[in-house]
């Protein structure tokens, strides 16, 4: 919708919502439409009119919707010709009332009319044949609005409440008139003759009809739609939208109340007499529910014999309520509970027990009447309750089995083995599912978000008594489900005992199972046993997390890389790419800790580059900016949300992101300081520099980022010791580093790394005023061992980045004065532009040439060439799929 | 130093009659325990047909002990189980040794026509090759591999392809040639082999663990073709390195082989160029096999530290001195690895004293400076020895950027002239529309 519409007021909004309703419906009006201009239909006059002037107004409301002037004067004087053709049946049919949807409609388009007419800036955008449209569309329409200003007027007092009325019914009345084709076409195939005597007929019945007409419609309403036969059409509600409505509406609202009662009264009845019919006994049946909430209901009377036959009839009574619109679910829920007590004073056996607690527990899912929507507290305290109740039960009766392949009839409740439908899973699923979407609910800055978090443990531990009680019945598919769930509680916790067990410390227990082994586990038994590739992505994509949660790099990249896929995850469906994003995160976080910077940055690039990685790892959504989204996308953006406590730390993102950018993009920007074919390496990173540089005044670094921009200044000068400064200070330590489980070795690391990365870019820098450097003095300057220094230098020298060399017996760096002064590089630079010039020359007359003699032959080697070129480009974009094909390790996953 | 001994970590890969050299060799090194090694081997005949081979070594392990009567029912069942089969397959039997016969069908295009051909002249049967099969699976058991060898390679020239025994028969012929040491054919099978598995996928079903399997047991096979033939050393770098599938396979299940791999490459003076892909791929499998040679590597190109890459080459010559397969190049790969880190040393000095030079490539100083002075006689280096002071000092200089930009334009002038020269003759093409001029 654009701007405009969204100032407008409440009508227009409301007609659009009505536009989405309506739409189904249109293929059965045009059907008839064009029917009508090959045989004859048989249909009344007044139908007929009104159909035209309502699909004319339909068409009025989608112009308004894109601002279509020029049709929209076009539909509007269509209208009009078809209202003066109408106008002899309403006087006759209604008593010369103007149907009330007409005037809504030209209220409505009055309303839009001046709306654009107001807005000068609109206008002034518009093009040349929509505004002159405008303006004549607006002097018409005046003149026009003259004829029906009483009408208007009328309209205007009260314009909400037949709107509501309409839209409520409209949905029956298509429904009706859908069911209504099969007779007509039947007609259809009758003569013609015939058709013209039924047509009179039915004219005159309606014409009978239309007195009595209001009364019966009123009742009938909300009730059973089977009572609207065939011969009904949507004219009575057309007719019935008068302006005696309000009288109605009360009256309705009052009815149905009646009605509601009264049906209630009868189901009680008919419970009662059903229990009657047992024969059992005269015990009555006491009703509980709505009216009298606080009485308890009671299930049976005192003394009836309760045995294992009557509490199951009693449970399917309660049951075949499910799901009805009039039944009160919490009143099941409590028939149920006490059914359950019933059962378990006299002892009828576990299989009824565990029969009760599944209908308990699909009651109170059901209570939630919305999906998207978390259930109430108290109700999730009960339904955790329940369900590690009745999985304890599980687990102690052996001899019991539960699943959704038994039908009714083969139920056995009663000798074991017992059996029982229902299935396990799906409720352990759905138990899942509300607790994350309960977490999602809560502010996660409040208690109340600690203290539903307590209830993971509960959730989990009925998660590992489901594994249990599956591993019992060892169906592979089921098993690997619940795995999966099992995993997806797992995998983002940190087990510190894993660390410990790396470093060999000794008060470490040894014999217990840390959570990658576990992880290990379960991962590997779905990789073997799946046969969906979701279940089996998503583990993947947990255990790489996992991995690379608990520093096991390798692991974790050559997970990575023979699974292959980052090639396929953007075929997936948005959580698993969430997930991916996610176990991205994690990998770069990983490789920055074993100090792979290059490795680090790859990972992290595609998550920092599009400056989304909130949305990105779905942590939250980005301020809404022009109606970007729908309400609709954005209720399923926020379905997608991670909870909190599963968050990874943007901060701690964004910083090892940066950091690890400017490890190398400083020494490559020093390298190639001249060069013009220098590729930025990252985006985000060099927009924060110059963003730095423009700044007239640069006060001390306040931010983060701030801090690692002032550091990457510092290296450029190669003055490693400040550098070291802005990257490792109290306050980076407390926003950044002590985030990391090993916060003093990657401080250690990173100060290393600074250093080397210094000398490098000093000697870029610098080199050209020197004549020969002492490795000694270097080694002093920037704190290194003499040694390292040397390596450094050696691998510059044979990378030529360079032009030196050492002299062994004064221990310097002899450099060669080869640096080409500005001239000369700025003529390098023009040669490789003339080469570059020349390339491209050549590869132009090659198609040409191809083009024009080589037609057929050509034209394959054509093709590849370019495709040769789009494979360059598309690798450019994935930079950690570059560097895949490089080490190109084709390893098979099975083999893991 | 059994801690690089590779033969436990090989012998999972191998097969029970290819293990034996392993351990001949590992007994005449001593490094282990004479008795285990004994025992070992028996443990190994104990399951082939070689009863008198097991009996002399159990006369070694337990000098007074009797020789059990299994074994000796044993070696008599074994015996007339042979004759048995080679009742079976008497026709094929005297095709084989009839040389004439032999001539004319390997003259024969495929193995149709030479089955239509024995049959008729030989009373032939397809069923006998399956006994013949068995029969030379029964021969290789007895440790009678040049017999086991003819008789598969009448296999191989009858069976068609797809047959279910063609790939166990290839390996047996494998085998068998080397075993019997017979090096150039033993290669020749190794090709077939490994071409009948890169190219038949589908035998396999699909099933790449298999896939894999089978390439890790060639590759481990191929060793003993490799560092026996002549040409062994340029293959063997062709198919470890630059065959995706077989370095897939390597990293995967036995980056053990990085150790003949980086041999290979450094023994083979003309593949410098290999050894950046090598470092690459000892760089990234370095967290699961780390050896001295991979380390020799890694320090050498990796962090230039030569002293490290020195004390690894010190280390290097006792593994090599210890590997079945190194032995015999162990001086040839003393003097590349010395020549290696004397290239890299010059490539980044410019002035190298002699006595330090000595150090590193482990010689003392009048030899190194020999050794020097032979280098650039045979004008492999632009470098003057400096008697007085000791020292060496490089002649090359690097390239001024005046150089550079000449060696940049100089062939744009004769490339613009051509595209010049093919702009004119296509004009003239089109203004000239003489017939017989389309040929263009």
């Amino acid at each position: 919708m654009s701007r405009f519409f969204a100032g407008s007021d409440s009508d227009s909004d409301s007609s659009s919502e009505e536009e989405i309703i309506q739409r189904p419906a249109v293929p059965a009006f045009t059907f008839s439409d064009d029917e009508e201009e090959v045989k004859r239909v048989v249909r009344s006059a007044k139908e007929k009119r009104y159909e035209e002037l309502t699909n004319i107004i339909k068409q009025i409301r989608n112009y308004k919707k894109i601002k279509d002037m020029s049709s929209m004067l076009n539909s509007f004087e269509e209208l009009q010709k078809a209202y003066q053709k109408a106008a002899p049946v309403i006087i006759k049919e209604e008593n010369g009332q103007t149907p009330r949807f007409f005037i809504r409609c030209l209220s409505e388009m009055e309303d839009f009319i001046n709306e654009m007419w107001e807005d000068r800036e609109g206008r002034k955008n518009m093009s040349k044949n929509n505004s002159k449209s405008l303006t004549s569309m607006r002097q018409k329409l005046r003149k026009y609005l003259k004829d029906f200003e009483d009408d208007l007027s009328k309209f205007r007092e009260n314009p909400e409440q037949p709107d509501d009325e309409e839209e409520e019914e409209k949905p029956d009345v298509e429904l009706d008139s859908e069911n209504e084709a099969p007779p007509k076409n039947q007609f259809l195939k009758t003569p013609a003759k015939q058709a013209v005597i039924d047509d009179k007929d039915e004219s005159s019945d309606d014409d009978d009809d239309w007195p009595s007409d209001s009364d019966t419609s009123s009742t009938s309403t909300d009730d059973d739609e089977g009572k609207y036969s065939g011969k009904y059409n949507r004219k009575r509600f057309l007719k019935t939208a008068g302006p005696d409505h309000e009288v109605e509406d009360e009256d309705k609202a009052i009815r149905k109340e009646e009605k509601r009662k009264e049906r209630k009264e009868k189901e009680r009845r008919k419970i009662k007499k059903e229990d009657e019919e047992d024969g059992e006994g005269e015990w009555e049946t006491v009703r509980g529910g709505v009216a009298i909430p606080s009485e308890k209901p009671k299930m049976f009377a005192k003394d009836a014999e309760i045995d294992l036959s009557l509490v199951i009839k009693k449970l399917s009574e309660i049951m075949a309520a499910r799901g009805k619109k009039r039944t009160d679910r919490r009143e099941q829920i409590e028939l149920l509970h006490e059914l359950q007590n019933v059962s378990e004073q006299h002892q009828l056996g576990s299989a009824i027990y565990i029969k009760i607690k599944l209908a308990i527990i699909s009651g109170i899912f059901d209570y939630n009447p919305k999906v998207s929507d978390a259930m109430k507290p108290e109700y999730w305290v009960k339904l955790l309750e329940r369900m590690s109740e009745m999985l304890s039960m599980l687990l102690n009766t052996s001899n019991l089995v539960v699943s959704e392949t038994i039908t009714e009839e083969m139920e056995n409740l009663e000798e074991p083995p017992f059996r029982i439908r229902g299935c396990i899973l799906t409720s352990v699923e759905r138990l899942d599912d509300e607790f994350t979407k309960l977490l999602k609910e809560c502010d996660p800055h409040s208690n109340e978000y600690v203290e539903r978090l307590k209830d993971e443990c509960k959730v989990s531990n009925i998660i590992d008594k489901t594994m249990k009680y599956l591993e019992r019945t060892n169906v592979p598919s089921e098993l690997c489900r619940i795995y999966l769930r099992k995993i997806e509680h797992l995998y983002y916790k940190f087990d510190p005992r894993v660390l410990q067990k790396k470093s060999g410390d000794s008060t470490a227990p040894k014999d217990e199972m840390t959570s990658v082994q576990e992880m290990e586990k379960l991962c590997k038994f779905i990789y073997a046993k799946d046969s969906t590739d979701r279940l089996r992505t998503r583990a993947i994509l947990s255990h790489i997390y996992h991995h690379a949660l608990h520093d096991n790099w390798f692991q974790a990249r050559d997970l990575v890389l023979m699974s292959h896929l980052q090639e396929t995850i953007q075929h997936s469906d948005p959580s698993t790419q969430i997930l991916y994003n996610r176990m991205m995160a994690h990998l770069g976080l990983c490789a920055f800790r074993h100090a792979n910077i290059k490795d680090a940055h790859n990972c992290l690039v595609d998550l920092m580059m599009t400056g989304k990685p909130k949305e990105l790892l779905a942590q939250g959504l980005l301020p809404q900016r022009q109606h970007e989204r729908s309400k609709e996308q954005e209720k399923i953006e926020k379905q997608r949300q991670m909870p909190f406590h599963m968050h990874i730390n943007l901060e701690l993102l964004e910083c090892v992101y940066l950091v690890s950018a400017m490890l190398i993009e400083i020494p490559y920007m020093a390298a190639h300081e001249f060069d013009a074919r220098r590729r930025m390496i990252s985006k985000t990173f060099y927009q924060q520099l110059r963003s730095s540089e423009r700044q007239s005044l640069v006060g001390p670094p306040e931010s983060m980022r701030e801090h690692v921009v002032a550091a990457a200044k510092a290296m450029r000068n190669g003055n490693w010791a400040a550098c070291n400064n802005f990257i490792i200070n109290e306050k980076m330590n407390a926003k950044v580093w002590d985030l990391f489980y090993q916060a003093d070795q990657v401080r250690g690391m990173l100060t290393k790394l600074i250093k080397e990365e210094s000398l490098r870019t000093y000697l870029f820098t610098y080199s050209h005023v020197y004549d020969s450097i002492s490795m000694q003095i270097l080694a002093e300057m920037f704190d290194l061992g003499k040694p390292v220094v040397h390596s450094i230098i050696s691998k510059m020298i044979i990378n030529e980045e360079l032009m030196a060399s050492l002299d062994d017996p004064t221990q310097t760096v002899v450099m060669h004065r080869s640096e080409p002064s500005r001239l000369q590089s700025l003529a390098l630079q023009l040669a490789d532009k003339i080469n570059n010039f020349v390339d491209s020359n050549e590869r132009i007359l090659e198609t040409k040439q191809g083009n024009f003699f080589l037609r057929g032959a050509n034209q394959v080697n054509k093709g590849n060439f370019r495709g040769d070129r789009q494979n360059y480009r598309g690798s450019n974009n994935q930079n950690w799929d570059r560097q895949r094909r490089d080490r190109d390790r084709n390893r098979e996953k099975d083999n893991y | 130093m059994a801690k690089f001994d590779l033969t436990p970590k090989m012998g999972q890969y191998l097969d029970r009659h290819l293990v034996f050299p392993l351990l001949e060799f590992l007994s005449a090194k001593g490094i282990y325990n004479e008795t285990e090694l004994l025992k070992a081997k028996l443990d190994i005949l104990s399951k082939t047909n070689m009863i008198d081979y097991a009996i002399d070594i159990r006369k070694q392990l337990y000098p007074d002990d009797e020789i059990p009567d299994d074994l000796k029912q044993r070696r008599s069942h074994v015996v007339s189980q042979l004759q048995e089969l080679q009742q079976e397959v008497e026709p094929i039997l005297t095709v084989i040794t009839d040389e004439e016969v032999m001539k004319n069908m390997e003259s024969m295009r495929d193995s149709k026509t030479l089955i239509n051909f024995l049959s008729k002249d030989y009373k032939f049967e397809i069923e006998m090759i399956d006994s013949l099969h068995k029969l030379a699976k029964y021969r290789y058991e007895c440790g009678n591999y040049s017999v086991s060898t003819s008789y598969l390679y009448f296999c191989l020239l009858v069976l068609p392809p797809n047959d279910k025994n063609y790939l166990s028969v290839l390996w047996g012929k494998f085998a068998s040639e080397i075993l019997y040491q017979n090096w150039d054919s033993a290669l020749e099978d190794l090709n077939k082999l490994r071409e009948y598995i890169d190219s038949n996928p589908n035998q396999f079903s699909g099933n790449s663990l298999q896939l894999l399997q089978q390439r890790t047991w060639l590759i481990h096979w191929s060793l003993f073709v490799f560092f026996n033939h002549a040409l062994g050393r340029e293959l063997i770098i062709e198919l470890f390195l630059y065959r995706p599938h077989y370095l897939n396979a390597i990293q995967t299940m036995c980056p053990h082989i990085l150790r003949y791999l980086a041999t290979a490459v450094i023994i083979n003076r003309g593949r410098r160029s290999a050894l950046k892909d090598l470092v690459k791929v000892i760089q990234q499998e370095s967290y699961t096999y780390r050896d001295p040679i991979t380390e020799f590597l890694e320090h050498l190109y990796v962090n230039f530290d030569f002293d490290g890459a020195r004390q690894k080459l010190h280390e290097c010559q006792t593994v090599l001195l210890n590997d079945f397969f190194l032995i015999s190049c162990l001086d040839e790969f003393v003097e590349n690895a010395r020549l290696m880190i004397f290239e890299t040393f010059c490539r980044i000095h410019q002035c190298i004293s002699i006595g330090m030079l000595a150090e590193k490539l482990n010689m003392n100083p009048d030899e190194a400076e020999c050794w020097i002075v032979n280098l650039i006689r045979n004008a492999r280096l632009d470098a003057k020895i400096d008697s007085k002071l000791g020292h060496v000092v490089m002649g090359a200089q690097p390239l001024s950027p005046y150089q550079q930009l000449i060696e940049k334009i100089d062939s744009l002038s004769v490339r613009s002239e051509t595209l010049c020269g093919l702009i004119d003759r296509k004009l003239r093409a089109r203004t000239d529309i003489r017939w017989g001029n389309q040929d263009f």
